[in-house]
């Protein structure tokens, strides 16, 4: 009973702040309600029994995509004031109609699947069954790195490519990524120096840690890489990173490095194991490790340069 | 009412309200936010459904959400940029196609 | 129920209870700075109630003294964003010659 009842909350909770993102008037509302949104579809995952989810969405969907946004509000807000905007073109019962068909239809399929008979033989049940030999104990990093590990790598190349693709299209640095870079300075708010000398080797210990026990509880590459962009995203409004253009080196190579080590592993898997992203029998855990090592680095700094709005980022000595 | 019907539901509901913010929004930003709020919902469905077995939970969903979540920063990230430049360039924040 | 569960409730409840008169005083209070006074003060305890209510449920030490760690680093952030608000409500109201640091 009590269950149902927090789930209840947690849906109307969900709802109400999706019909407020969309519809409120004030723009910077719906911004701030949005980030609230993901810290609700992260706690809807713990409850779904999803917490690689949970520590994902709280740490992307709400943290890293609310970064974004912010930073892009600002860039709309500061050439004029709040631009309303003409009204809507399309007539509102028609938007209504149409919204009402698109939900039913969602809800419909996933109330129609629900009643289906569950099949004998599901991909779920195959990857639970070969645990063993995937060399981790976390179910999702097995699909992840293993069984499917065709899809992260492609999930990495989309990251690199967005990343490529935010390059060709921004603009010089004074007009992307949060503003103006401000070197720290003597003004600087008296707090924020002690919370990034305690924050910043506690995020760097929280995504090892994360990466490491992926393997047998929930965590891996994708939360481990989250949290690193989070603290980039801290040092780079706070000065401590100053944006350039171009990226060094060691950026080039670790912006590549997760798709050039995660293909030859795989390719090589076509001669030493069974198949092309098949890992040679016992080396998979150690395989995997480094793979996601490789990934982390190579999920993260994607993420603080897009946020950066830069090629590249320097280390800035106060 | 098993809890992966009712999130399904809840799932379906989140998709009307984002497809309604997106058809009557025209200001880019609240259209990325409808989007996002679209992707959630179809998030939501995928977990749902992980879960309409009582015995097991299907990892391969939470994996393809996983990448989801990535997949959707990225695009997010890659729509804001386009939005900022576009409004560098033109100072409107909504299309040209919406004009009348 | 047992005494720890009992306590357990007891602590959660009234953790839930500063909650309720911090999102009031968010809601109700006029300027910026009660309003962080309000959130900042009674969340912050009730964080902490509820922390502690869970800790004592969890199945090891260790557990325990991780949520007490959640606990401490979301004070030790909560600590600087008020500062940061408040400061900036300061100097936005003309205040800056007054607030060196």
């Amino acid at each position: 009973m009590t269950e149902w009842a927090f789930d209840a909350l947690l849906a109307g909770g969900l709802l109400g702040l999706a019909w407020q993102i969309v519809a409120s008037r004030v723009l910077f509302r719906s911004v701030v309600l949005f980030i609230v949104f993901g810290l609700l579809m992260a706690v809807t995952w713990a409850r779904l029994h999803a917490p690689d989810l949970a520590l994902a969405e709280a740490a992307i969907g709400a943290g890293i995509t609310g970064a974004l946004l912010l930073s892009a509000y600002r860039a709309f807000l500061s050439r004029r004031g709040t631009d309303p905007g003409p009204p809507p073109v399309f007539p509102r019962w028609a938007a209504v109609g149409v919204a009402a068909l698109v939900g039913a239809l969602v809800g419909g399929i996933g109330w129609v699947v629900v009643g289906l008979e569950p099949p004998e033989q599901t991909a779920g049940r195959e990857a639970l069954a070969h645990l063993a030999i995937s060399g981790v104990e976390n179910p999702v990093t097995a699909v992840l790195l293993n069984f499917r590990s065709i899809d992260t790598l492609s999930e990495v190349v989309v990251l690199f490519v967005a990343f490529l693709a935010a390059r060709v299209v921004a603009q010089d640095l004074a007009h992307a990524g949060p503003g103006d870079w401000l070197r720290a300075s003597r003004n600087e708010p008296v707090l924020v120096q002690p919370l990034i000398a305690f924050i910043a080797p506690m995020t760097v210990l929280a995504a090892g840690y994360l990466l490491w026990s992926g393997e047998h509880q929930p965590g891996g590459a994708f939360q481990a890489g989250a949290v690193l962009a989070a603290l980039g995203v801290l040092l780079r409004l706070t000065g401590r990173l100053r944006p350039t253009s171009e990226p060094s080196l060691a950026e080039r190579l670790s912006l590549v490095g997760g798709v050039v080590l995660f293909s030859a592993i795989g390719l090589a898997g076509a001669g030493v194991a069974s198949a092309v992203l098949a890992y040679p029998e016992g080396w998979e855990y150690e395989l995997i490790l480094l793979v996601e090592t490789a990934l982390t680095i190579a999920i993260a700094l994607p993420l603080v340069l897009l946020f950066s709005g830069s090629g590249g980022l320097r280390r800035e000595v106060r | 009412m098993t809890q992966a019907a009712f999130f399904s539901l809840v799932a379906g509901a989140l998709s009307g309200i984002a497809i309604y913010g997106l058809i009557t929004q025209r200001h880019l930003l609240r259209r990325i936010l409808a989007v996002n709020v679209l992707g959630n919902s179809v998030f939501l469905l995928l977990v749902a459904l992980a879960r309409r077995d009582p015995d097991y939970v299907d990892p391969v969903p939470h994996a393809m959400v996983l990448t989801g979540i990535v997949i959707a920063v990225s695009a997010t990230a890659f729509a804001l940029v386009l939005a900022r430049r576009y409004y560098s360039e033109t100072g409107l924040t909504h299309l040209p196609e919406d004009e009348e | 129920m047992t005494l720890l569960e009992t306590l357990t409730v007891i602590l959660v409840s009234v953790g839930g209870l500063f909650f309720l008169t911090g999102t009031i005083g968010l809601l109700r209070f006029p300027s910026s700075f009660s309003r962080l006074h309000a959130l900042t003060k009674a969340d912050n305890v009730g964080l902490g109630f509820i922390a502690c209510g869970l800790a004592l449920q969890a199945e090891s030490v260790w557990v325990a003294m991780k949520i007490l760690l959640v606990w401490g680093v979301a004070l030790i952030a909560a600590t600087v964003s008020a500062h940061l608000i408040a400061r900036f409500t300061l100097r936005a109201a003309g205040g800056s010659r007054r607030t060196p640091p």
